[in-house]
């Protein structure tokens, strides 16, 4: 066991701090969709030209192929920018992206994976449907076969970035007469397609990243199928295996510097009875709980990158850090709101202070989105206990 | 970077593993909760003859040579089987003989010479030169032997002997034995300070490793009984009220894990944020463990409230575990005033 790093990996450090100190963009990410859209894009397309995307992604489709400690290193990195973990580029480089690359043709994968490791799309997921939540399967929205089209009629919801996206990848029911898995297909959906309408879902901190989207006898082509008819939830399933335990280290740095400030706002304001924040020894505790608990947290990050490293699936170990992740997210905010006192009162958006109130209100996004906690909780009790179904 | 065990510690998860279930099982460590001593001396000196008092001892020491991180995993087995005598207070006793320039007696302890230690009270002193003064707590102290106690800046032996008024008082836990006692300017026969060997350090991740023990058996413990019990026509795990406190144990397990090995090299490799890394284990493993063996006994329903399930004596284990080396708020109070983590 070990937890120094190589020569090699402490130079890459060096070289990443630099080039994100010199490149990483300062100014404030926009809160319109349009905006943010370019904003995202324009930051990937930086990191484009200095050969920094697709850091995960193999060589073969334009990646880095970086072996894990580097890419942890990487995000570790990239936390220490004020820039958020997941953005508009994640479903194009971390879902559909990996998924084209196990499932789709060549001709697929040369027209659209270059384009995402160049910043020029964005794509959003269409699964989750008002019927079809945590029990994704039992998705309803209907693709008819006509020719060598399919045409989809329906509604998914909970697509970010769905008003300013490109493409989708679409989770359609194709047969209504097998079993639910067996019915489902994997289709990638041009979201400038006649027929599709994004409507903005404000969320509660006021972002609208959020969208329903309305299907009306779309036609996409059957070629854009992925994996071939009915084998959609295979193909859904299939970048399990491409996350090996980096996907939430951007958010438990950020999580565990946002420890280190509260700390630091604790000692240097003081609280109505004129006496400094940190002088409040139940809050003081609470703050030392979280610097324990989020230590923790990047220790099982390691330790889930060490077995990774060495094992050629990942492990169940994935739902534990995200539910870990989820829940200290939320109590380290809440825990802000206390150190702000009655300040947290407030929502202007170009005042300091409210960068807490959003990431408080933003957190509890966190155990709901990209699987449930109680689905995580679910996974884990059945996969590693054991527990019955 | 790698944290996934070697093959040497493999090898000490299961040869101590294998030990404690052959030698001391816990129908040997129940029948030990109505003897006078809760030690086991045929299984002490097994113990004694494995290494495991000198584990992480330096050869030049005496000692096997290993590393925290080692030790670690002897500790977490440890833990798990709600072991009875003074493991903990042994082997960091062995470290304060040998850096404290006691040879004979370091090798003394590592030969099977139990040491005990002292739970500091409220007005506890250890004096800049090692002498002990106030009202104190013994675990698991023998009359004629030795006791530790333990600061973030030093560590002393003294002699049992030389406190006053020691008087055998019932512990929570059935499987320690607890005396009062008062110390006033007892010299050390023995002492180390921090800078020369971090035995406080050493500890905390020790206690750490044993709290993973305990969270990792109540977890089985939990799921066990989530697939075999049947209420209903169908087994009570799966209920989510049932299936979610069990996968709480199981990560509450490996994040107390993660950090323990994290703390035990971070020893190991020097850095600076040692200590940080130290007592966030203690204090994380303290609180996960302590959550996960109380949801245990509410799984097991009233089997769990009684003498006679184990479920009750990992809550108590892990209680005591968490009043070492200052106690819960203490460590909290510390681990704020440290510099941030590297």
């Amino acid at each position: 066991m070990d937890l120094a790093f190589s020569k090699e990996d402490n130079d890459f450090r060096e070289e990443v701090r630099t080039w994100m100190t010199e490149n990483a963009p300062r100014e404030r990410r926009p809160r319109d969709l349009v905006a943010m859209r370019e904003f995202d894009l324009a930051w990937q397309r930086k990191q484009y030209a200095a050969g920094w995307a697709g850091i995960g992604w193999p060589e073969q489709f334009g990646g880095r192929e970086l072996p894990l400690t580097q890419q942890l290193i990487w995000y570790e990195e990239y936390a220490r920018t004020s820039l958020p973990p997941i953005d508009a580029r994640f479903v194009g480089l971390a879902h559909a992206g990996p998924t084209l690359m196990v499932r789709a043709t060549p001709e697929h994968q040369a027209f659209h994976l270059p384009k995402i490791l160049a910043g020029e799309v964005v794509w959003c997921q269409g699964f989750s449907e008002p019927e079809a939540g945590s029990d994704l399967a039992s998705l309803k929205t209907k693709a008819i076969v006509d020719g060598d089209h399919l045409v989809v009629t329906g509604q998914k919801i909970w697509t970010s970035f769905g008003p300013v996206a490109d493409y989708q990848e679409l989770l359609v029911r194709t047969d209504f007469d097998v079993p639910k898995h067996k019915g489902i297909t994997w289709v990638i959906c041009d979201m400038k397609s006649p027929g599709i309408e994004a409507r903005a879902i404000k969320t509660i901190e006021g972002g609208q990243e959020f969208a329903e989207v309305f299907y009306d006898e779309v036609r996409i082509p059957i070629s854009n199928v992925v994996g071939g008819i009915n084998n959609g939830w295979s193909v859904a399933m299939s970048t399990l295996s491409f996350e090996r335990g980096t996907a939430f280290t951007v958010s438990q740095v950020q999580l565990s510097t946002s420890v280190e400030r509260l700390i630091e706002m604790a000692k240097s304001r003081k609280s109505v009875n004129g006496r400094p924040v940190i002088e409040d020894e139940a809050l003081a505790k609470k703050l030392a709980r979280a610097r324990a608990d989020v230590a923790a947290l990047r220790s099982l990050t390691y330790l889930n990158i060490s077995r990774n490293a060495r094992a050629d699936q990942p492990g169940p170990e994935g739902s534990m850090l995200k539910l870990q992740d989820a829940d200290l997210t939320k109590r380290v905010f809440k825990l802000a709101l206390e150190v702000l006192g009655t300040r947290s009162l407030a929502n202007p958006h170009e005042e300091d202070d409210s960068y807490w109130v959003d990431r408080h209100l933003l957190s509890y996004s966190s155990s709901i989105g990209g699987g449930t906690s109680e689905i995580q909780r679910n996974i884990i009790a059945e996969r590693v206990l054991g527990l019955p179904r | 970077m790698d944290l996934t065990t070697s093959p040497e510690q493999d090898e000490i998860i299961s040869s101590s593993a294998a030990f404690l279930r052959d030698r001391l099982p816990i129908t040997r460590i129940r029948a030990l909760f109505d003897e006078s001593s809760n030690v086991d001396d045929a299984a002490w000196s097994g113990a004694a003859e494995l290494g495991w008092f000198v584990l992480g001892l330096p050869e030049a020491n005496g000692g096997v040579g290993f590393g925290l991180a080692d030790e670690v995993h002897l500790f977490r087995e440890i833990g798990r089987g709600l072991a009875t005598g003074p493991f903990l207070s042994t082997v960091l006793a062995a470290r304060v003989a040998a850096f404290g320039g006691h040879a004979a007696l370091a090798e003394a302890i590592g030969g099977g010479q139990r040491v005990g230690i002292v739970i500091p009270g409220s007005s506890t002193l250890i004096g800049a030169d090692g002498s002990l003064t106030g009202p104190l707590q013994l675990l698991d102290c023998e009359a004629d032997g030795l006791a530790l106690a333990v600061s973030p800046e030093q560590a002393v032996l003294v002699r049992v002997s030389d406190l006053t008024g020691v008087t055998p008082v019932a512990c929570i836990d059935p499987g320690v034995r607890l005396c009062r006692a008062d110390a006033s300017g007892v010299a050390p026969i023995a002492r180390v300070t921090a800078d020369v060997d971090p035995v406080q350090r050493r500890g905390h991740v020790l206690a750490a490793a044993m709290l993973v023990g305990i969270n990792e058996a109540v977890r089985d413990l939990s799921a066990e009984h989530a697939k075999s019990r049947v209420q209903f026509d169908k087994p009570i795990g799966v209920n989510q009220a049932i299936k979610h406190p069990c996968a709480d144990m199981a990560v509450r397990a490996q994040l107390g894990y993660a950090q323990s090995i994290f703390a035990a090299v971070a020893n190991d490799e020097g850095r600076e944020d040692a200590d940080y890394h130290a007592i966030s284990a203690h204090l994380a493993a303290g609180e996960y463990a302590d959550l996960s063996a109380a949801a245990t006994v509410q799984i097991m329903g009233g089997m769990g409230f009684t003498f006679e399930h184990d479920a009750h004596l990992y809550c108590k284990r892990a209680f005591v575990l968490g009043q070492l080396f200052g106690g819960t708020s203490t460590q909290l109070g510390r681990l704020l005033d440290l510099p941030s983590a590297r």
